[in-house]
């Protein structure tokens, strides 16, 4: 009784603090940001300054450098121990190596000299790498074709240019070595290479009037010898003003004294788990970035040193490095896949100072050539970039710091997609370099990382609507676009496309129409297209006439078959009660199975990985083509594996087109037959949130995406809509001038050995007029139903593989769309 | 002075009747703020558009009941519910009884658990491995020279489904079963047992009628957990399972996708209806006294 009140006391506080508690989960925190600060939060104390409350101020500004000459390619680029910056670049105008030099960290620029002719002289071979010291030295990596095969050779070029050879010898690969990389790559005959280049036969003089080189039979039977080359210098790096790291084929690298061309150490990654990818020089430590992760060796004792795991997790944290640089003053700073980054050995974080998201640095398509450091504030940056200012597709960018810009954009525009979207990737980096007040922050539902479903991705983007932190700007590609439109989540659009309507295919434009408004405009299309001999494809031949030939869709993989078809035919399924028809869909599966053949496992499309080379230089290129392209299947179809292919025709490459159907009998392309007629597929199509509180700023945006500039970005996600960009995209303009550019091609569709050659040349005006006239035609779009896109091709691919009839596929399609329809 | 006194009393159940309605504040706030508000909002919501707000009247209702989606998932439903509680009730009671007597109830009883231990993930993963088409179930069958078929994807599924809510929630019906019977004296059993009362006697007027309370907790939380059978259901065959056992989780999951609140509210609140319905129903049926 005595402590009662004491009692009644703590039960109130007890019920006080449960109840605060309970409420506790309404606060705000949930905003709060779990991320590593941001390199703008990150950057030197010294340089900030607090305007209004937390915002922090400073930026690095990106800004393209004027050269005064046409620059085709960047070898190296260096700042002096003077203070100026060296370059050496390839003039575009004449293929001439030149030497340049700046005094104001690139605002004016002098020839310092041309590379020697007997440097120059393609007869005798080429220069494959080039690198500057901080004295103005340079050392580059000749590859001789006299005689057989290639020898690479080092030249030193003194700071006046006087070239004299470096006594080095780069060890020969031993047969282990050779049969590693032929299985691993694709490899050009350098004979042939040479004579496509500079003793043009007649074949190839017919392949610069147009024709194509038959690269098929000859080749093929040639011993596997006659396709290998010795051993070839991969990278080079300069160490000092005295030395070179050179590594090659076998994943060696070389320490050489640029004195006699003597080797101080040799570093041995020959384990393909530690295979080297490039080395990168700080201070007197080499960094290499493998397999097995970053590597630091002393170059003063040639010895390993201790992992540094902090260098180590931020790199894999923060992508691939792609140039490092050290300033004056002993800091260095790292290019990454993120941005531009500081970091001192033995530190804990890298400092993140330029965001790769809001620079040309983490754009897309943006590949660094050369890092130049001016000081801890001034950066150039030179890099292939097919989106240059200049049209030549090198980026010279200068980076400056201003503490008087905020560092981060103040209006922050949400773009989402549910699928990355490289050209809205790459758009959005150019609009920001447009628009520095704006910061696009880009989203994407299906990541890698996130392994989610798309049902479970669009709900998570319905929640963040609906609670008014969702996107202002979708991509509305995979997402049920009708739904979206009939509740009212889009803004309408058609004031912002009428303005200049004539200047794009307008009725690509107005898929989404409807009477009132227009809500959802695709940026870009594919067409569904079709190519083969004449004894399996006529272009113009209906559906029937096509699916009636037995085995016509043999050794094709089951699934990518019914997706193929599902976009020429899917349009014509849909009644007018938004019912599907049940007759067609079971006429499509019957005529796609009898088109398809029995089903043969063993002969399934595992997937094409297309192996791709110029072989007048260039980096060899890889290209994983996404199975549902037209791309994905023509290396099969030249093999003689497919009897015809089929798919999505995202780009138009005529050399490639003429030099696969040249290897079949009586070759055309054109429409692909289905149910439906004159079939486009909309892609990237572009949506404004009806919940946006920054119309304005996302209709600005938006509009950018149909203007010329982002409509001429083309990373296979489908033609422009707008007319210009599209004869820019088509017309093959980037291999004017350029008839000895000759490009190679091998497959898993291929036999050893055999690859498509051809030399690169403009599309020719008639086929462009053909296309144009092609893609005016089309008038249907494809069915845009993920749900019912999955449905089918699930049960049709039952069907194909012989595991249900059509017309049980068809039952279980027409219960489960029944479902979906009614809901 | 009786008045004075009378009037004291009544002060006194006042102050004692504030003090409880204190106690109960903090947990109350919780539901206000968490339950009964949301649920009033989705009242109101019912009769506006999805995303627009625009006042509907009952036309969502109109929509929901005319759509052959919603009546699909309401028949599966109400046919799983009907099938799956009675079922897992009386299976459970059987099982309780049993261990109930038995030396080793205790470790068996743990055994029955285990399930309720498995993450609906591994659940579905393993359902997938047996269920599938080319899955271990059709392996055993055609072993046997039994011809299997595609599980998931016909009328079976929904056995399948009963299937897995019984083996997966057995374990907690039986955990509460046994409560209740550890609850009932043994001398009420012995005095039976020496008026001549056969042990199915005591069963029938002793066990099930002391257990009357347990089965309404039983039944309440075995009704809620139905509900949950839609995470394996929705793992293994996504968005649209065959039709069999399209659930009112399946509709609702796909309204929220589609911004399809409108019809979503309306739904809520017809369920909502019919579910108070029930449990008063329930509550009266069992008298509501024994179990208060």
């Amino acid at each position: 009784m005595r402590h009662r009140k004491l009692r009644r006391a703590v039960g109130v506080i007890l019920s006080a603090v449960l109840f605060v508690g309970t409420l506790a989960g309404c606060s705000g925190k949930g905003e709060t940001q779990t991320d590593s600060p941001t390199g703008e939060e990150s950057l030197k104390e010294s340089n900030r300054t607090q305007e209004s409350g937390e915002r922090v101020m400073g930026r690095f500004l990106e800004a393209d450098v004027e050269f005064p000459a046409p620059i085709g390619n960047v070898y190296d680029m260096k700042k002096q121990s003077d203070g100026s910056v060296r370059i050496i670049i390839s003039n575009a105008d004449n293929g001439h190596m030149e030497v340049w030099d700046s005094k104001d960290a690139g605002a004016n620029w002098e020839k310092a000299y041309d590379f020697p002719d007997e440097l120059q002289n393609e007869d005798v071979g080429y220069v494959d790498e080039a690198v500057l010291s901080a004295e103005g030295q340079a050392v580059c990596v000749f590859s001789n074709t006299e005689g057989d095969g290639v020898k690479p050779m080092l030249y030193l070029l003194s700071k006046e240019g006087n070239a004299s050879k470096v006594d080095f010898e780069l060890p020969e690969r031993t047969q282990n070595d050779k049969q590693s990389t032929v299985s691993s790559s694709f490899e050009v005959n350098e004979d042939d290479l040479k004579d496509d280049q500079n003793e043009p036969s007649e074949e190839d003089e017919s392949s610069a009037d147009g024709e194509l080189e038959d690269a098929k039979s000859s080749e093929a039977e040639e011993s596997e010898d006659d396709f290998t080359v010795g051993n070839l210098i991969t990278e080079i790096q300069f160490l000092g003003n005295d030395q070179v790291l050179v590594s090659d084929l076998t994943d060696n690298i070389y320490q050489v004294n640029l004195s006699d061309g003597s080797v101080k150490y040799t570093y041995e990654f020959g384990d393909g788990e530690q295979s080297v990818q490039t080395p990168y020089i700080v201070g007197n430590k080499m960094i290499t970035v493998g397999g097995g992760g970053v590597s630091i060796y002393d170059t003063q004792t040639g010895e390993a040193q201790a992992a540094d795991e902090a260098l180590q997790n931020n790199v894999f944290k923060n992508g691939m490095i792609h140039a490092v640089d050290t300033t004056d003053g002993g800091e260095s700073f790292y290019y990454l896949d993120g941005g531009l980054y500081h970091y001192k050995f033995g530190g804990s974080i890298m400092e993140q100072l330029i965001d790769g998201e809001m620079s040309s640095l983490g754009a897309p398509a943006f590949y660094p050539i050369a890092l130049t450091m001016m000081d801890d504030q001034n950066l150039l940056v030179a890099a292939n970039d097919p989106y240059a200012v200049s049209g030549l597709g090198i980026s010279l960018l200068k980076y400056t710091y201003s503490a008087d810009t905020p560092a981060k954009p103040e209006k922050e525009l949400k773009v989402y997609s549910l699928y990355e979207n490289k050209e809205i990737g790459q758009a959005i980096n150019s609009y920001q370099k447009k628009n520095t007040d704006v910061y696009v922050n880009y989203q994407v539902g299906l990541t890698e990382e996130n392994a989610m479903t798309v049902s479970d991705a669009l709900k998570t983007l319905t929640t963040e609507i609906m609670a008014g932190k969702g996107p202002d700007v979708l991509v509305l590609d995979g997402m049920p676009v009708d739904t979206y439109i009939e509740k009212g989540i889009l803004l309408d659009l058609s004031s912002m496309i009428a303005e200049d309507e004539d200047n794009y295919f307008s009725h690509i434009l107005g898929t989404y129409k409807t009477e009132k408004d227009l809500c959802a405009v695709p940026a870009r299309f594919m067409i569904p297209m079709a190519q083969g001999g004449s004894a399996y494809y006529n272009p113009g031949e209906d559906f029937d006439t096509f699916t009636a030939r037995k085995d016509l869709l043999k050794n094709m993989d089951p699934k990518s078959v019914v997706e193929k078809f599902w976009y020429s035919c899917g349009a014509a399924w849909k009644k007018e009660d938004g019912a599907l028809d049940q007759a067609k869909i079971t006429d499509f599966l019957t005529k796609l199975k009898n088109a398809f053949g029995e089903y043969d496992s063993s002969t399934e499309d595992v997937g094409t990985k297309v192996f791709g080379s110029t072989i007048t230089g260039g980096p060899e290129t890889v290209d994983e083509r996404r199975p549902e392209t037209l791309g994905w299947g023509e290396l099969e179809l030249a093999g003689g594996i497919l009897n015809v292919n089929i798919g999505l025709c995202n780009k138009m490459d005529y050399g490639m087109i003429e030099a696969i159907l040249k290897r079949v009998e009586n070759g055309n392309f054109g429409l692909m037959p289905g149910q439906a007629e004159n079939v486009f597929v909309p892609t990237m199509i572009m949506g404004i949130s009806s919940k946006s509180t920054q119309t304005e700023a996302a209709e600005q945006f938006v509009k950018y995406l149909f203007a010329k500039d982002a409509q001429i970005i083309s990373q296979s996600g489908g033609f422009p809509v707008q007319r210009e960009a599209f004869l820019s995209v088509i017309d093959g303009h980037q291999y004017e001038g350029q008839e000895d550019l000759s490009m190679a091609f091998s497959g898993a569709g291929m036999a050893e050995g055999d690859y498509i050659s051809y030399m690169a040349k403009p599309t020719p005006q008639e086929e462009i007029d053909k296309f144009t006239e092609l893609v005016e035609s089309l008038t249907t779009p494809a069915l845009q139903d993920d749900v019912i896109k999955e449905t089918v091709i699930e049960q049709g691919t039952k069907v194909l593989k012989g595991e249900q009839t059509p017309e049980e596929a068809v039952n279980e399609i027409m219960q489960k769309v029944k479902i979906y329809i009614a809901e | 002075m009786k008045l004075c006194r009378r009037l004291k009393s009544t002060s006194r159940n006042n102050k004692r009747d504030l003090r409880g309605i204190l106690w109960i504040l903090p947990s109350f706030a919780g539901v206000l703020v968490f339950y009964l508000l949301p649920y009033a909002d989705v009242v109101r919501r019912s009769f506006l558009g999805a995303v627009d707000n625009q006042f509907k009247g009952i036309d969502n209702y109109r929509l929901v009941l005319d759509n052959m989606a919603f009546q699909l998932a309401v028949k599966n439903t109400v046919r799983f519910t009907f099938i799956c509680i009675p079922a897992l009730i009386l299976i459970a009671l059987v099982c309780a009884v049993v261990l109930q007597k038995s030396r080793y109830g205790g470790v068996i009883k743990s055994a029955f658990l285990m399930p309720m231990a498995l993450p609906a993930v591994s659940v579905a993963l393993m359902w997938r491995l047996l269920f599938h088409s080319q899955g271990i179930l059709n392996d055993w069958l055609s072993a046997l020279d039994i011809n299997g078929k595609d599980w998931m994807n016909n009328s079976s599924a929904f056995w399948v489904l009963v299937g897995t809510y019984i083996w997966k929630n057995l374990g907690y019906d039986i955990v509460l079963w046994m409560a209740g019977l550890s609850g009932i004296s043994e001398n009420i059993y012995e005095a039976a047992r020496v008026d001549g009362a056969s042990e199915w006697q005591c069963f029938l007027k002793i066990t099930l009628p002391n257990l009357k309370s347990s089965l309404y907790i039983i039944t309440v939380l075995s009704f809620l957990n139905s509900f949950k059978a839609f995470r394996e259901s929705y793992l293994v065959a996504g968005d649209y399972p065959h039709e069999s056992i399209y659930m009112m989780q399946n509709l609702f999951n796909n309204w929220f996708r589609d911004f399809s609140f409108d019809k979503m509210a309306a739904a809520a609140v017809l369920e909502s209806a019919v579910l108070l319905v029930f449990i008063v129903l329930f509550q009266r049926a069992l008298d509501g006294k024994d179990y208060v």
